[in-house]
């Protein structure tokens, strides 16, 4: 019975890499001695720094937000009390479909999968008292109207825009496909990001501008190659149409940073991040020609994936997070957010945020893993895996941009097929027992038994249906004739394709204008209904099969 | 799905403003290889909209894949809509507690499926909601209130049953649907085979048609392939076929002994040998194996029947394989058992034609199939390498062989200490129960063992 002799240890990494029993010299760039320094290019060892510089250590911070402004507010500080250096942001599923909690879908969601945003005093009442000039703020939020609503925030905390740090996730080709919906068409997303990304480096020049999210398109299943592929190739595209519109490289380059994914296959993670820096060092000197070595240096930050994590004996999480975490301190990240243990469940409760924070510090204070810098390096396994994956990835990114423009693949669907097509595969991989996943396909106990934390992890909350009955009242107290004229300037800008969208963005969020209002204006200025459900089933007609 | 019915139809989205849809894609690339028509809405769905395009496409059933708490503000409205369109109604995501499982239960949901639910598990209760919504009870009673709606004791388990196109194995097939399995069954006759698939309907259970010759060196292998396939694990199998030679050994020739042999002995054999083989690999990956396997011996290979040598030995051959089994299979957290049913099937032609309703008929196969079912139960590990005997109003634990009065054998024995030795030890021996005439004749046989 060959068929089914007990599964031995995979033959090949998660992206299906054939793995040798062990690896000697085979021709690598170390063993070629073309392996360069940490903080040369093409950065493979390292981002750059300082010539003789102790490592810095990473940024440690956690997803967050939930409920309203205000009880996020408390969220962020007690995570910053907790010794988190930055945080990232992430909205409700209303606030990252761009609707307002009022809408008639949203209730239901306001505030229980991360903070409600919607108008400019939220902005002002999450970020107030917060340090924005020294811990970093990322958003995981529709960029366009982030970046107009911290810009705001800032000053009415006391803070210059030109200060703060942070980053903004920008996802223009993908976000529709997969957990960003926002329910426009593609040009005009692209258009937001263009022109926040130009608005930023302007206004907000220490912040990122743009954010290269691949962990939420990997996260349904995608493997390493195929995200870093994808990841690279947004770049790619959103880099050439900044270019197009005349901006030299140097200018924008150093303000481009990425959020990548790290699931479980831990050599593999590291030696993908190694390999994204030497392929985004090569790009950006040798096809997009900047000079600035701060253009060829990739920022890295990571989020460990939430797919790895299970709803069974969840206690495992913790270990599967810190496992993770420990890959990533050595493969040298810029910033690093571990997925909770109740991620499954729910957004992060205050137990499992100051329990990811933890296992950050203990990794920096107590292992020294950050004191030297890219401790694998040289290793024959992790530079011989660096390498294939650099070719795959590279390969991958020329077999797509062979295939023609960006456009006609995203309105073909053709990013979609990838996406579902990958949670399919991953799907299938865990039923099997192909993907081996402790507690869930082996080494599973009964429901019954699995008790330890669960309590925790299964606390419900209900919606904030108090901040709903506020933004229901507040409209109607708002000055009706500024906010027209401002709401009708964005509508205008829509229509116009040579149009800058972010002034009037900031004009209308600062008239109070809602976020849901000002994205109505933009679907109207394209001749789109302003209520994104009829757009939403019109884009998917009823009928369509997978 | 079985028979020549049109596929399922399920209509799959997200709610509200759920914007995860690992889980709807991966339950509806599932479903559509199991045959299903899916009707996939994605994200951004209200009660109305599904429930709008499920009646517009003549759905069985909307699957909604959760991920965020938003289903607790929609399920009522969903569940008034499916009673509505006489449809059923799951719902699945890791998000969902079992406290959540509960109360979506009671509020009128079919199904539930939580983070340990399994494929199988899934795909057979989605089955079972379409046959009921097909036979139109969706309109007439409440569904998730009836007594289809509840798992039954075997809910979950996947038994291959052999020779479940007539007799016994039919009467299996049925019963172990009617408790909640997910059968494969299997027979040499294909268009039986169809009917007793067809048969199953308004039960929790669900039947997989496989056919084939069970004498076939490949069927085991084929068998545990399907039901892989199909339900992605196995807890069961019911080695029932089998087929009468009759005739005295002097008239008996050898394409009759060796079908016997095959039908009886050597399929049983494999059966264990291949299925075995995927429990032992489940123990192995560390996955815990809660299997069970009943084979069919008869009384006439526990007694002997008169003019049936070779039936007969065929017979005692499988009760001595559940014995063996049992501790080799054992180990790996399947029983082994054997069934001697007494039974009117068509190899018991001469026992008269079946009469009536099978409660009139304590020879009725159906008598047999709830110890059938009750052996297969999950987590009846304390019952092993036993042979029941049952049918005709009766059940008992027949005697095994035992070793007898244990007298010193002299070495070397001379043909008068022989003459000497034997007949005491003979005379010692319990009697043997007398061989069959008839298997109703279970007074004369209880007074043979007595």
């Amino acid at each position: 019975m060959t068929d089914y002799e007990a599964p031995g240890l995979a033959g090949t990494t998660a992206a299906g890499i054939p793995l040798r029993p062990f690896y000697r010299p085979d021709g690598s760039s170390r063993d070629q001695g073309t392996l360069a320094d940490p903080g040369t290019y093409p950065f493979t060892r390292g981002r750059l720094r300082p010539p003789d510089a102790r490592p810095r250590g990473w940024i440690q911070r956690e997803l967050s937000g939930e409920g309203s402004p205000r009880r996020s507010n408390q969220q962020l500080r007690a995570l910053l009390a907790d010794g988190a250096l930055g945080v990232d942001v992430i909205g409700d599923n209303p606030t990252v479909s761009a609707l307002d909690p009022d809408h008639p879908m949203c209730a239901p969601a306001v505030g229980t999968t991360g903070v409600s945003l919607c108008r400019k005093q939220d902005f002002i009442e999450l970020l107030a008292g917060l340090p924005l000039d020294r811990m970093t703020l990322s958003h995981s939020l529709p960029p366009a109207f982030a970046l107009a609503g911290q810009y705001l925030a800032g000053p009415a905390n006391g803070i210059d825009p030109k200060v703060m740090r942070g980053s903004a996730i920008q996802a223009p080709i993908y976000s529709e496909d997969c957990c960003y919906s926002t329910f426009l068409p593609f040009a005009m997303r692209m258009r937001l990001s263009l022109d926040s990304i130009v608005f930023s480096l302007r206004e907000m020049p220490r912040f990122h501008a743009f954010l290269e999210d691949t962990y939420y398109i990997s996260d349904g299943g995608l493997n390493a190659v195929e995200e870093m592929s994808l990841g690279l190739l947004e770049i790619r595209e959103v880099c050439r149409r900044l270019l197009a519109r005349g901006l030299p490289v140097d200018s924008f380059a150093p303000r481009i940073a990425i959020l990548v994914n790290c699931r479980m296959d831990l050599f593999e993670e590291i030696a993908k991040i190694r390999a994204t820096r030497r392929l985004f060092a090569r790009m950006m000197r040798e096809e997009f020609g900047a000079t600035d070595p701060r253009s060829w240096s990739a920022n890295i930050a990571v989020h460990t994936s939430g797919l790895t994590l299970t709803a069974a004996q969840p206690a495992n999480n913790i270990v599967r997070g810190a496992l993770q975490a420990m890959a990533m301190a050595m493969a040298g990240v810029q910033g690093l957010e571990i997925s909770t243990f109740d991620e499954p469940f729910r957004t992060p409760s205050a137990i499992a945020h100051q329990l990811a924070i933890r296992t950050q510090q203990v990794i920096q204070a107590e292992t020294n893993i950050g004191a030297v810098e890219d401790p694998l390096g040289g290793s024959y396994y992790v530079e011989s895996l660096t390498d294939e994956l650099e070719r795959r990835i590279d390969a991958a990114v020329r077999q797509v941009e062979e295939l023609g423009d960006v456009d006609t693949l995203v309105e073909s669907g053709y990013f979609r097929r990838i996406l579902t097509g990958a949670m399919d595969r991953h799907s299938s991989a865990v039923q099997n027992g192909e993907l081996r996943i402790v507690g869930v396909n082996e080494h599973t106990i009964s429901p019954e038994a699995d008790r330890f934390l669960r309590d925790i992890a299964e606390e419900r909350f209900e919606p904030d249906y108090a901040h709903v009955e506020r933004i229901r009242s507040w409209r109607a107290s708002r000055r009706d004739a500024p906010l027209q004229a401002s709401l009708e300037r964005v509508r205008d800008a829509s229509a116009d394709p040579a149009a800058d969208l972010m002034a009037p963005i900031i004009a209308a969020l600062d008239a109070d204008a809602t976020i849901g209002e000002i994205t109505s204006c933009l679907r109207e200025g394209q001749g789109l209904p302003g209520d994104p459900f009829e757009y939403a089933a019109r884009r998917l007609p009823a009928g369509t099969r997978p | 799905m079985t028979g020549n019915q049109r596929p399922g139809r399920i209509v799959i989205g997200t709610l509200g403003l759920d914007q995860h849809e690992v889980g709807a894609m991966a339950i509806s690339q599932f479903l559509v290889r199991q045959g299903y028509e899916v009707i996939y809405l994605g994200r951004f769905n209200t009660p109305e909209r599904l429930a709008a395009v499920a009646e517009q496409e003549d759905a069985d059933l909307i699957g909604v894949s959760v991920h965020s708490w938003e289903f607790l503000a929609y399920a009522d409205e969903l569940v008034a809509r499916c009673r509505d369109l006489g449809i059923g109604l799951v719902l699945g995501g890791s998000v969902l507690t079992d406290r959540d499982q509960a109360d979506l239960i009671a509020r009128g949901a079919d199904a539930v499926f939580g983070p340990y639910a399994h494929e199988a598990a899934m795909l057979q209760q989605i089955d079972a909601i379409v046959h009921r919504v097909r036979a139109g009870d969706a309109a007439t009673h409440p569904l998730g209130t009836k007594d289809a709606g509840l798992p039954g004791p075997l809910a979950g388990r996947v038994v291959i049953v052999t020779g479940a196109a007539r007799g016994l194995g039919r009467a299996y097939t049925l019963e172990l649907c009617r408790q909640g399995a997910a059968v494969v069954a299997s027979d040499v006759d294909e268009a039986a085979l169809e009917e007793v698939a067809g048969a199953v309907r308004d039960v929790p259970g669900s039947v997989h048609a496989q056919a084939c010759d069970i004498t076939d060196s490949d069927a085991p292998r084929l068998l545990l392939r399907t039901a892989l396939g199909r339900y992605g694990q196995l807890h069961g199998l019911v080695s029932n076929a089998g087929l009468l030679r009759s005739g005295p050994i002097l008239r008996l020739d050898d394409d009759d002994l060796r079908l016997l042999l095959d039908v009886h002995v050597t399929a049983s054999f494999r059966l264990l040998r291949v299925i075995g083989g995927y429990w032992r690999a489940e123990a192995r990956a560390g996955r815990a194996v809660d299997a069970a396997v009943v084979l069919t011996t008869s009384s006439a290979g526990l007694y002997g029947f008169r003019a049936e040598a070779a039936y007969s030995a065929a017979k005692a051959a499988v009760a001595m394989l559940a014995r063996v089994g049992a501790d080799e299979l054992g180990r790996y957290g399947a029983t082994v058992n054997a069934i001697a049913p007494v039974a009117r099937t068509r190899l018991t032609e001469w026992l008269g034609e079946r009469t009536g309703d099978p409660a009139d008929d304590p020879l009725a196969a159906e008598h047999i199939a709830p110890v059938i079912a009750w052996l297969l139960r999950p987590g009846a590990r304390d019952v092993t390498g036993r042979v029941l005997e049952a049918g005709n109003g009766q059940i008992s634990v027949p005697g095994t062989w035992q070793p007898g009065t244990r007298f010193p054998l002299p070495p070397l024995m001379s043909p008068a200490a022989a003459d000497a030795l034997l007949p005491r030890v003979l005379a010692s021996a319990t009697p043997s129960a007398a061989l069959l005439t008839s298997l109703l004749d279970p007074a004369g046989l209880s007074d043979a063992l007595r």
